[in-house]
């Protein structure tokens, strides 16, 4: 195909996959495909292999591949028929936990298999112990909710009945969980109708060998990324706090990342047997994370197609936390994808340090509240969705309270939580001194502290880097670690180790103090200016400014005191020992109440 | 004395001014070159430069309708007012925190996603209040803290502005009224915007945003048109000078100064109120306006002779919740980039060269070629005849830059080019599709409007690939805009935030809020010299179902029973279906917002366009050499002003006209329409 017809073709297949994603986006009944956009929609060869994807949330990226490979193990392409539409949830089969549910359909033109059509959604719920379907504490997937196997949703344009009326059994809000089915349904006539005339306008063998092409070209550019990273095995391990279950057992996760001209092998097999808790994640989770620091380093230029994967090696040993046996829990891998990523851009810094970041703030928490409200006892659950700093750049502080890296969702305006739940919001801001030091300071997270107005009303929190924090780069401190605490109504003050189920009480005050972005660089080179501006606003306070940063501000003018700085600075550079490091973890495994 | 048919509409953009002036049987037209620093004056060369051209002194001008980029530029190049804001106690972070949101995924070197530069920390005050979701206060404003702390924050700036947005203060207006006054106490007749005026709508992120912005811009719009119509004054002109709104209604400036938020998307607004107004001059309700300009093209829909609104915009990544016409910008201008990737793939775009340097054959230094070279060089454009004759065109120049990338990839430079062409409009469709599918419509209903300098250049192209029927080129396609300010309507809009189920709605409390935002609308338009009985006035609802973040708007009858709510939820959970293929007719549902327009219509001019050109001959003035891609053909080029009314003409042709080309291609043929469109059939 010519640069230009290839040109179209790209252009087109991506503006496919983005209607496709619209259209599921958009018809989709529950909270978390409609607001939260949890879902993907992509284009595969009749192979399997990749060929467009949406541009979805990162957890996604890498994660269709397999769950499309995984189907077509039960169901080879060669014996799809026209109107088929296969399903899946079973991570154990392709999938990466129960919410998500897998959609595959063949497109066929004139009678022939020229492409399938895959998306995925994020339902509201599965069944399983607790609505939503994302508890912490859950030892087996069997507790997790309702497994899907590879099966037959419609065979040939018609319907299975027996397994919506399976679905729909098992789940708490059937309507919406099969609304968002339909959803999915209509997205792949999208895809169908799409496809089906751009194989008219170019014809099969012409649409099959374009494809063949960017594929080839995806890979081929992606090569070319990869080899300007030198050669070499970086290696990097990093902590989850616990598994939910042992709340005082780390949870390692290791990489030995060797990159060999255009190649990459990712080993983890250095990670921690499989833990007992659902913080365990199938192997796709893991290619996730790769995929998306290899997109960040090669630049979102490059066309999303299977070619980008093809140098991807991954090596994940049988019985770890990143390829769990069947039944381990593997609920919660969204939490162990953010570390996973932490490992593997550990890895990258070490062969790129003017391209990676200092450790983001890790998943501090995100919560979720549920009681019984009024005379009529009606049930109430809300989320709350938290954040906290991004690591500083090799020339750029980190961002202050931002979603980083694999995750990317909305928090809930104060206005809304206190209209529609019995809580009253004490104050959101930004935490000082909570960003790491350094030549470019990490972002600072979050302080959020409320009231509960009513009882009894249960807390779950999945929280991280309580135990840990984010790590610096390159003379740059760590960011802060995570802190909460429950403030009974009567004075006494309950720690939260990071996960857990509290009962709470009236007047009971839930607070949270997020960890921040690690820094970049000695924070002795940073621009003095900078820190009396950060004094200014409040965002570091006079003792980390004296202490971490060797800078002398007058009080009240905010003037930095050129002599007092330079003396300073000239007694961090000859105490300190620790400059020369590539990373600073600060502390790890000490709960600091 | 002022002549009531003496209308004058002022578009400023961001190379040219454009104006558009009748005086009921005339028209004028001139573009003068924008002034960046000092827009006012090239205002009043443009004005001076039109009303000369028909013959009639700035004094007798009836009305002067602005469209102004002056609160959009403010924000642009961050140059507003110093600003304090005033929150609530433990939440003055908010406008820094924002939603957490990013929109670059794959990015480790993004900004902020929040306009914390409007106020950065030190110059956000805390002051212990709370009003709870009812409105009921219950902690009372601390007035000595905020006078001692405000009085602190004066010592160590020179505020010139001040933004307070208190939460729920769209229950209760209260405290922030009284902060006001405090504030005012002691520097009196500073700039001061409040939330509960400027957005009465929960969301206290999005409240505080465009609060805060209302207040950045407050300063320099009131200085800008002060100057403006002290310098009209001088020129005699006494009567109206009205603005554009972003929602695509017109106000005195005046009023509209009032809220200068409302000013931020006044340039697009025109060109909004002209497809209105095409849309029924040419008979086609349905219309898809695609303006091509230099870095980007806006997209828009007309849907029954109307534009839909949306209820919050952006500017750049920030949320400006204000009404606002439903414009979308799509990635590819005639200055988009022209350039080869690491993979050897033929690129056209993101990056764009814009006015400066601009396309190669600009000659002003662009070296890399362009979407308009490649025009060029395909022989569609004039190279003597280019944007009214202000730039000559270096076709030699276009011709080596494609020829550069032609040699990498063995190709010639019209091969380039036609490529760069079947790139570019092929992906414009795609994104004129999803503009359009994602509002639930399906293009091939619509007509395409082509305007900008480089819109009736791709137009019929894509119009194909679209399977659209019809492409409308406008006449003074190039001014649209400044002709759309002259027919919009005289609206202002009130709301209200009232969240409450609809089975514990009652009706009188409703028709209460109703009354309220009534009156409040009347008062606006008294301003205008409207009274009450001339303007309309419509009552909305913003409905959704519970559980939603989003709402759907529908009509809402007048008074308010339980009958016409029925009928409202029966409209929204229709509407909710038209919009997203389903409806839960048993769901819960429950009003979010109320909210009235009011709006009074002004007599619409009828423009002959006769008189903008020498008389018709209907002769071609000469044939050019072109590329199709059915190969280099020699096709008659037209000028605009030689058609005659109701002959059909087959291509391929050109269409020349001072400010735009029209490139119809093989198998399409074009016709005048009795309005004086140029109307291409696919």
């Amino acid at each position: 195909m010519d640069v230009i017809s290839l040109e179209v073709l790209n252009n087109r297949l991506q503006a496919i996959a983005e209607e496709a994603q619209f259209t599921l986006e958009h018809s989709a009944h529950s909270p978390s495909i409609r607001e939260g956009a949890d879902c993907s929609a992509g284009l595969f060869d009749s192979q399997g292999r990749m060929i467009s994807q949406a541009t979805a949330i990162p957890v996604h990226l890498g994660s269709l591949e397999p769950a499309v490979q995984g189907l077509l193990r039960t169901f080879p392409s060669h014996e799809l028929q026209p109107g088929d539409i296969c399903i899946m949830n079973d991570p154990y089969a392709g999938g990466q936990h129960y919410p998500d549910i897998i959609m595959l359909a063949p497109i066929f033109f004139a009678g022939q298999l020229v492409a399938l059509h895959c998306n995925l959604g994020h339902h509201q719920d599965i069944g399983g112990v607790t609505p939503g379907g994302n508890p912490t504490n859950t030892t087996e997937t069997f507790q997790e909710g309702l497994c899907l196997p590879p099966v037959k949703l419609y065979d040939a344009g018609i319907l299975n009945l027996a397994i919506k009326q399976i679905l729909m059994a098992n789940v708490r809000i059937p309507d919406t969980v099969w609304g968002d089915v339909q959803a999915q349904i209509a997205a792949s006539h999208v895809a169908a109708g799409r496809i089906a005339a751009l194989v008219e306008s170019l014809g099969v063998e012409h649409f099959e060998a374009g494809i063949k092409q960017l594929q080839d070209l995806s890979e081929r550019m992606t090569r070319q990324a990869i080899e300007r990273i030198p050669d070499g095995v970086y290696s990097f391990h990093d902590f989850l706090d616990n598994d939910g279950i042992d709340l005082d057992r780390l949870v390692r996760i290791d990489i030995k990342l060797t990159v060999s001209g255009s190649d990459l092998v990712a080993d983890f097999s250095g990670t921690d047997r499989q833990c007992r808790g659902p913080f365990n994640a199938v192997p796709s989770v893991a290619l996730s994370a790769v995929c998306y620091v290899v997109r960040c380093v090669t630049g979102s230029d490059i066309p999303n197609n299977s070619g980008c994967f093809r140098m991807i090696a991954m090596v994940i040993p049988s019985g770890t936390v990143l390829n769990p046996i069947s039944p381990a829990p593997v609920s919660c891998r969204a939490v162990t994808l953010r570390r996973v990523v932490d490992t593997v851009m550990g890895a990258m810094a070490q062969a790129l340090p003017a391209v990676v970041p200092a450790a983001s703030n890790g998943h501090p928490f995100s919560q979720r509240l549920g009681g019984s409200k009024g005379r009529t006892g009606r049930r109430w659950v809300t989320s709350i969705i938290g954040t906290g700093g991004m690591g500083a750049r090799p020339a750029k502080d980190g961002v202050d309270a931002i979603q980083t890296d694999a995750s990317n969702s909305q928090n809930i305006p104060v206005e809304f939580l206190e209209t529609y739940f019995p809580i009253r919001v004490l104050e959101y801001s930004l935490r000082a001194d909570s960003g790491g030091p350094g030549e470019y300071r990490g972002g600072l997270g979050l302080i959020m502290r409320y009231e509960i107005l009513a009882e009894p009303v249960v807390l779950t929190n999945r929280g991280e880097r309580y135990f840990s924090q984010p790590w610096g780069l390159y003379g740059g401190m760590p960011g802060a670690s995570s802190v909460a605490s429950i403030r009974r109504a009567g004075g006494e003050v309950e720690p939260i180790r990071s996960k857990g189920v509290f009962s709470l009480a009236m007047n009971d005050v839930v607070e949270v103090f997020s960890s921040g972005g690690g820094g970049y660089g000695d924070p002795i080179r940073r621009d003095p200016s900078r820190v009396a501006q950060d004094l200014r606003e409040g965002k570091v306070s006079f003792a980390v400014a004296r202490d971490s940063y060797g800078v002398a501000v007058e009080e009240g003018t905010f003037r930095v005191l050129g002599t007092a700085t330079a003396d300073l600075r000239r007694d961090l550079a000859t105490s300190r020992t620790t400059s020369d490091l590539v990373f600073d973890r600060g502390i790890v495994g000490a709960h600091r109440d | 004395m002022t002549d009531p048919q003496f209308l004058v509409g002022v578009d400023v953009g961001g190379t040219f001014t454009d104006v558009f002036c009748t005086d009921g049987s005339r028209i004028a037209v001139v573009k003068v070159p924008s002034q960046r620093d000092s827009p006012g004056a090239a205002v009043m060369a443009g004005v001076e430069k039109a009303a000369a051209q028909l013959g009639r002194p700035v004094g007798e001008i009836n009305r002067l309708i602005h469209g102004t980029t002056v609160a959009t530029n403010a924000i642009v190049q961050q140059r507003g007012a110093v600003l304090a804001l005033i929150t609530t106690d433990g939440f003055r972070d908010v406008l820094e925190i924002g939603r957490l949101k990013r929109w670059s995924l794959y990015d480790w070197n993004i900004d902020a996603e929040t306009p914390a530069f409007l106020a950065p920390r030190d110059r956000r005050l805390g002051i212990p209040e709370r009003v709870d979701s009812s409105g009921t206060i219950s902690t009372p404003l601390d007035e000595g803290v905020l006078r001692r702390s405000f009085e602190l924050l004066l010592a160590s700036f020179d505020i010139e502005a001040v933004a307070i947005s208190f939460l729920f203060s769209f229950a209760n207006g209260h405290h922030e009224r009284r902060a006001r006054e405090i504030i005012r106490e002691i520097v009196p007749g500073l700039a001061v915007s409040i939330s509960s005026e400027v957005d009465p709508e929960y969301r206290e992120y999005e409240r505080t945003v465009v609060t805060a912005f209302d207040a950045y811009v407050r300063p320099v719009v009131s200085n800008y048109m002060a100057t403006l119509l002290r310098d009209l004054k001088t020129h005699g002109f006494e009567t109206r000078l009205q603005v554009m709104q972003s929602r695509g209604g017109i106000a005195s400036a005046e009023v509209a100064s009032d809220a200068p938020i409302t000013m931020v998307m006044s340039g697009p607004a025109g060109g909004v109120a002209a497809a209105r107004y095409i849309s029924r001059s040419s008979g086609n309700p349905n219309l898809i306006t695609f303006d091509m300009g230099g870095t980007s093209s806006d997209v828009a829909l007309v849907i029954d002779g109307q534009a839909p609104t949306a209820n919050e915009g952006r500017i750049g990544r920030y949320p400006v919740r204000i009404p606002i016409v439903d414009v979308n910008s799509i990635g590819a201008g005639g200055g988009s980039i022209v350039w080869l990737d690491a993979g050897g793939r033929l690129r056209v775009g993101p990056h764009s060269a814009g006015a400066e340097p601009g396309p190669v054959c600009y000659g002003r230094g662009g070296t890399e070629p362009t979407v308009t070279d490649a025009s060029l060089v395909l022989g569609y454009l004039n190279p003597s005849a280019f944007a009214m004759g202000e730039m000559a065109l270096d076709r030699e120049a276009a011709t080596a830059a494609l020829a550069a990338i032609g040699f990498k990839l063995g190709l010639s430079p019209t091969a380039v080019a036609l490529g760069v062409h079947r790139i570019v409009n092929a992906s414009m469709a795609d994104q004129i599709r999803l503009v359009t599918v994602k509002r639930g419509r399906d293009p091939r209903n619509f007509a395409l409007l082509a305007f900008g300098g480089a819109g009736p250049v791709h137009a019929p192209a894509l119009a194909r690939d679209l399977g659209i029927p019809t492409v409308i080129v406008p006449p003074a396609a190039g001014v649209l805009s400044a002709l759309g300010l002259l027919t919009a309507e005289i609206e202002h809009e009130r709301k209200a935030t009232n969240i409450s189920r609809v089975d514990k709605l009652i009706p009188e409390q409703l028709e209460e809020v109703y009354q309220r935002l009534e009156a409040a609308c009347i008062d606006l338009m008294r301003r205008e010299r409207v009274q009450a009985a001339e303007c309309r006035l419509v009552r909305r609802a913003d409905f959704r179902y519970i559980g939603q973040s989003s709402e759907l708007d529908v009509m809402v009858a007048a008074p308010i029973t339980a009958e016409v709510i029925r009928l409202a939820i029966e409209q929204f959970n229709e509407r909710h279906a038209r919009t997203y293929g389903y409806e839960n007719s048993a769901d819960r549902v429950e009003l979010v917002n109320a909210r009235v327009l009011a709006t009074f219509s002004l007599p619409t001019p009828e423009f002959d366009f006769r008189s903008l050109g020498p008389a018709p001959t209907g002769r071609p003035n000469f044939t050019r050499l072109a590329v199709f891609p059915e190969g280099e053909l020699d096709v008659p080029v037209y000028s605009r002003s030689d058609l005659v009314d109701g002959e059909v003409l087959d291509g391929p042709l050109i269409v020349e006209q001072p400010d735009t080309t029209v490139i119809v291609g093989v198998g399409q043929v074009i016709r005048l329409d009795s309005s004086g469109n140029l109307v291409v059939t696919i």
